[in-house]
């Protein structure tokens, strides 16, 4: 007994201080810490979906479910509104079809192949502690890098990539023998805090990583279904002490808002509002648009059991299991009544990693309602399934590793809400959205660790996003949809570059 | 939604069973960019960064761990083994060799036999191996002291008082 190290690991010594605290010496006034990260990377970016959109295309549609434009006059750029329009002060709920457009204006885009991104983030640290005990003190990341930049259809109101925004904002409160409380934007414990399963200590993540930087949102083509994709939406989480090696967490969040009552403007509650829990075009709100903050869904809570420890001598194993259950916001008929049209979320994960000498492998399997992107199904849609296993292996200064991903999902919706009837009905079999949306890829990269807070990375990924029927590039029109229908969309990404993390 | 009902009562009951060890940051997942980084690539997340108002604990921390003030061993388990031998008189103390001679102890209960220890610091560390005790032990003859045997286990006693007492002086420090 006398032999076990005493405190050669910060995790044991973390553990004693619990038992030698004396209350005397136990206070400490707050130290306010700066901190950042900076990522560069070339990366040589091969993709399809590269139709173009001037926003002028003709014979082209866009869905707008969330935006507000009743009651007020607003430059919509020539677009003619084709959908229902309720009463002045609500909302645009129906498709807007594009004007003319120029001849000759449409195609295909010649894009290169080869893109600098850049990541810049700061982090400001608070951390105190009371006499009794009780640690406080709270973390607030900005970021510059959420945006995804100017999209040309908004014209001037866009933000640029680099435009700074919280990512993840919260105050903690921890006790020794209670656990601690974080409460504010945050991930969730199935959301990223106590996930097991999930190899991505290599590269920038290997299919999970930074390689969604560099390719167009074509199809959507993101691995966002991954526990960081849930959204760090404004959130209280309770995180236990370790007992016997396992552990409890739990989270609620009453929307998908991220800052707290957003999108609630002062004299129009629209779709983006954290507290409107029936609108006009909830159904078509189920994947999260605008960075994740606008949603169909509500009332998410999360709950996650997880185990550590050592098992055999050097060998650590991992496993969780975690539950992400929600509501889901009604839709409104033309006759202003609220159609309950959305499931909730209804979502086990599981996941399982061992380490030896180095290696660390694992996989995790996720099943349930939802759909890509952590979205709500709408009535009548079929439940989805994700798989991810890695493997990574550390060197010394050299990390290696790959991992995979693929899951099966709903993809879109094969039943559609009938504002004029309040019914959810199904589409015709065999028409687009009927079929399941497979999306799968993999990754592979190397760490080289210069210093402690600095590496090189190298990093290769591939993601493919399939569904019958389906035309994966919107915005293509006429023979060339129906031509596209049913083929890939992918995004292969080979990226080089350097992080520093202070 | 049962299954979750009793994972909540699972949770519950256990820790209302038991008390648990207090989990720091970085043992939960994150995916902010500035935590990854350093975690990936062996820095420590809670002593990284620019301290803009306080204390910078973890430079004391790091200071008193041995790598200043002119101590070249460990100094929890320097002071730690300083203060289980206070009760002896002190003959010499090198801290750079981590070195702790006494002199003769006579216990006030025990006139007839004495004793000194002979301590050495051998680790920057913080570890259950890092210090080395020697108890001498001499008995009065007929006048004359002449050496006896320590009873078995003093010498790891000792050694284990000194370890407490290094982890109680890290805790203090590192708590405050």
């Amino acid at each position: 007994m006398r032999k076990i190290l005493l405190g050669t690991t910060a995790v044991v010594a973390a553990g004693m201080l619990s038992a030698v605290v004396t209350p005397a010496a136990a206070q400490t006034a707050p130290t306010v810490r700066i901190g950042g990260s900076m990522a560069a990377y070339w990366g040589y970016t091969l993709q399809n979906g590269r139709s173009n959109n001037s926003g002028l295309a003709g014979g082209t549609t866009q869905q707008l479910t969330t935006g507000s434009v009743g009651g007020t006059a607003q430059n919509l750029g020539g677009l003619a509104i084709t959908g229902p329009i309720p009463a002045a002060g609500g909302t645009v709920g129906g498709p807007l079809a594009v004007g003319a457009a120029p001849a000759g204006i449409d195609g295909a885009t010649r894009m290169g192949t080869t893109d600098f991104v850049v990541l810049p983030a700061i982090n400001f640290l608070i951390d105190a502690k009371l006499a009794n005990g009780l640690a406080y003190g709270a973390q607030i990341a900005l970021n510059m890098n959420s945006l995804e930049g100017r999209q040309f259809t908004q014209r001037r109101s866009s933000a640029p990539r680099t435009t700074m925004s919280i990512d993840e904002a919260w105050i903690y409160m921890r006790h020794p023998t209670f656990g601690e409380i974080r409460f504010g934007d945050e991930d969730g414990p199935v959301g990223g805090l106590m996930n097991a399963g999930w190899i991505t200590g290599f590269g920038t993540g290997g299919v999970f990583g930074a390689w969604e930087q560099f390719g167009t949102r074509a199809a959507n083509n993101r691995t966002m279904t991954a526990p960081g994709g849930i959204g760090d939406n404004s959130k209280i989480v309770y995180l236990s002490p370790q007992y016997f090696g396992f552990d409890f967490g739990a989270s609620f969040s009453p929307n998908l808002g991220e800052g707290g009552s957003s999108g609630c403007p002062n004299d129009i509650a629209s779709a983006s509002c954290d507290r409107a829990w029936a609108f006009r075009g909830a159904s078509g709100a189920g994947i999260t648009a605008a960075g994740g903050s606008i949603g169909a869904r509500r009332n998410e809570f999360q709950l996650s059991a997880r185990y550590r420890g050592e098992i055999m001598p050097g060998l650590g194993v991992q496993a969780s299991v975690g539950y992400l259950g929600s509501a889901a916001a009604r839709d409104i008929t033309n006759a202003g009544a609220s159609a309950r049209t959305m499931r909730g979320l209804d979502v086990w994960m599981f996941g399982a990693q061992a380490s030896y000498a180095g290696f660390t492998v694992g996989a995790a399997y996720s099943t349930g309602a939802f759909n890509w992107f952590w979205g709500n199904l709408i009535r009548g849609s079929r439940n989805g399934q994700q798989v991810t296993a890695g493997i990574q292996y550390t060197m010394g200064p050299v990390t290696v590793g790959g991992n995979i991903v693929s899951g099966l999902f709903e993809g879109g919706a094969r039943s559609a809400f009938d504002p004029a009837t309040g019914a959810v009905n199904a589409l015709a079999p065999g028409s687009a959205g009927t079929a399941m949306q497979r999306r799968w890829g993999w990754g592979v990269g190397a760490n080289y660790r210069l210093a402690p807070g600095l590496d090189l990375i190298a990093e290769y990924a591939y993601h493919s996003i399939r569904e019958p029927l389906v035309n994966p590039d919107i915005n293509l029109a006429g023979a060339a949809a129906a031509a596209n229908a049913g083929r890939r969309a992918q995004t292969q990404v080979l990226l080089v570059g350097t992080r520093l993390a202070f | 939604m049962k299954t979750p009902i009793i994972l909540i009562a699972a949770a519950v009951l256990l820790t209302a069973c038991s008390s648990g060890r207090l989990q720091e940051r970085d043992e939960f997942g994150t995916d902010d960019q500035r935590e990854l980084i350093l975690r990936q690539t062996g820095a420590n997340p809670r002593d990284a960064g620019l301290v803009l108002f306080g204390v910078d604990r973890s430079r004391q921390q790091a200071e008193a761990g041995g790598t200043g003030g002119g101590i070249s061993v460990n100094a929890f388990l320097w002071r730690a083994t300083l203060e289980t031998l206070s009760f002896m008189p002190l003959a010499s103390a090198d801290p750079a060799g981590g070195v702790i001679i006494t002199d003769w102890y006579a216990p006030p209960n025990a006139d007839n036999e004495r004793f000194k220890a002979q301590a050495y610091v051998l680790s920057r560390q913080l570890r259950s191996d890092g210090v080395r005790v020697q108890i001498f032990r001499q008995v009065l003859r007929g006048g004359q002291w002449v050496d006896a045997p320590a009873s078995a286990g003093t010498n790891s006693e000792m050694e284990d008082r000194v370890l407490s007492r290094a982890r109680e002086l890290r805790g203090m420090v590192a708590s405050r």
